[in-house]
């Protein structure tokens, strides 16, 4: 996470997400899925292919593509489709584009019910027995049962979570980076899937995006850096307020 | 030339000049700043590369002079409620911290007997000017105790005129111990953790004594905690100074 200033002088964290070797591996038809819209499947980082069996190698075979650690599915638009094999780069967002991001939160093991869920406690003195960090009433006596779903202590953390509404400030060619506003579940280094924006106030965000995806071997020739429009780049003089 | 036993003088070519390189006496002397130094972790180094590139970016624009704690320095900060929209700072420098584009400072002065401390971004793009007025080293990297020492250590004037000193000198180190006010102190500073060489405690020595039971010999011969630095010291060193030069 770094620090990142708008040319009024306002101070933003951002995180760095890196574009590690994704390749689009198989298309999925609407009518084969089952769903409302085709489905595409996405691999991301490349392990080595000798742990795995040769019948889950096979996916990657016909794509053509090395051993992805995390294989996603992305519902997409039939004009959206791409063909298997084609690597997905960090300019397929533009900076100013608002984006969603999933991943695995930190898993925190067996945890009690106060860090778990929030809840009081008791007091540390003032005659507590034994009772300082315990749920209290798990119900009514009217009820005479617990409800399903009660908040309760468990395992807590290593599931998926998304923060929704992330602004993409930055995003560096060269090395695949996207710099998105915010913080974002998981630890670092960990696996992370980046979608669009779901959010009804971010639908006409997108003035121009590359489609379906950017095209490494295209026509298109991208600077090294790409910035928002609010960002101030230290290449230019610092902020004054005339 | 003929010696006095008839015989010709045997050539004695003239003694050699001792040269004297002040250029290379200088280039000895590196100072790289602390925030570039990345810290210990689980980081994937290309993320410290890349903010090592953007900080090399702000420091081709703006001028950010080296300085450590306990040097006097005036910041200059753009500010939209002020009369020219620009206010001054002149203050010590009492901490150094962060690391990266967030790297810190906090200057400490006492205006009008109201001890005043502001902690400035190093690359903060409101920042217009940091000027160094007096630069030194004190005994210790961290001078939080001057909040409780007597308030004459930490006043500095305003309009205080920069000190001159020549670029091949060494930087000097302030032998300065300080006296504090009467206890109770915001830190206990007289415990061995905080490790603080530049007060002059003016306590019994039996509160001294006392205050050595929680100090933690086996500390410094803890191998987990070591982090050399100087091989990373050195690569940073040369990438930062050749980019620099461009």
């Amino acid at each position: 996470m770094m620090p990142i200033w708008t040319k009024s002088g306002k101070k933003h964290a951002v995180t760095l997400l890196k574009v590690q070797d994704c390749h689009v591996l198989r298309y999925i038809s609407k009518e084969e899925s089952g769903g409302k819209t085709s489905k595409l499947l996405v691999g991301g980082k490349n392990v080595s292919p000798f742990s795995k069996s040769e019948s889950a190698m096979e996916i990657f075979k016909e794509a053509g593509v090395p051993r992805k650690q995390k294989v996603t599915v992305f519902n997409v638009t039939d004009d959206a489709i791409i063909k298997p094999g084609t690597p997905l780069y960090a300019a397929h967002f533009r900076p100013g584009q608002f984006v969603d991001v999933t991943a695995k939160t930190i898993g925190k093991g067996f945890q009690g019910v106060m860090k778990r869920w929030g809840f009081k406690g008791q007091p540390a003195s003032h005659g507590q027995t034994k009772t300082h960090r315990r749920p209290g009433a798990i119900s009514t006596n009217k009820a005479a049962k617990v409800y399903r779903g009660k908040k309760m202590p468990g395992k807590m953390g290593n599931i998926y979570r998304t923060s929704f509404g992330l602004k993409v400030w930055r995003i560096n060619t060269k090395h695949d980076i996207i710099y998105v506003n915010g913080s974002v579940p998981g630890h670092t280094n960990c696996l992370v899937k980046v979608k669009d924006s779901k959010l009804p106030t971010y639908k006409d965000c997108n003035k121009n995006p590359p489609f379906p995806t950017f095209f490494a071997d295209g026509d298109e020739k991208l600077p090294e850096d790409l910035y928002d429009d609010e960002i101030f780049q230290f290449t230019d003089p610092p902020v004054t307020y005339a | 030339r003929i010696n006095s036993d008839g015989k010709p003088a045997k050539f004695q070519p003239p003694p050699k000049p001792v040269i004297i390189d002040k250029q290379k006496q200088r280039e000895e002397r590196r100072f790289l700043s602390p925030e570039f130094i990345p810290p210990r972790g689980r980081t994937d180094p290309l993320k410290f590369y890349i903010e090592r590139k953007d900080m090399i970016q702000r420091r081709k624009v703006f001028n950010i002079p080296e300085f450590y704690v306990g040097s006097v320095l005036a910041v200059t900060t753009a500010n939209p409620y002020a009369n020219e929209k620009a206010s001054r700072f002149v203050g010590i420098c009492i901490q150094r911290g962060g690391k990266g584009l967030g790297a810190t400072f906090v200057l400490r002065n006492v205006i009008e007997d109201q001890g005043v401390e502001i902690c400035y971004e190093l690359y903060n793009p409101r920042i217009q000017a940091i000027e160094v007025l007096k630069l030194e080293k004190r005994l210790d990297d961290n001078l939080m105790y001057l909040r409780d020492a007597l308030p004459e250590y930490s006043t500095f004037d305003m309009n205080m005129k920069p000190v001159s000193r020549l670029d091949h000198e060494e930087i000097p180190v302030n032998k300065l111990q300080v006296r504090m006010k009467p206890k109770p102190w915001s830190k206990r500073w007289e415990r061995p953790k905080y490790n603080i060489k530049g007060i002059k405690f003016e306590l019994p020595e039996k509160k001294m004594k006392e205050a050595q039971k929680w100090s933690q010999p086996w500390l410094e011969f803890d191998m987990l905690r070591e982090y050399d630095t100087s091989k990373i010291e050195e690569k940073i060193w040369k990438e930062v100074s050749e980019e620099l030069k461009k």
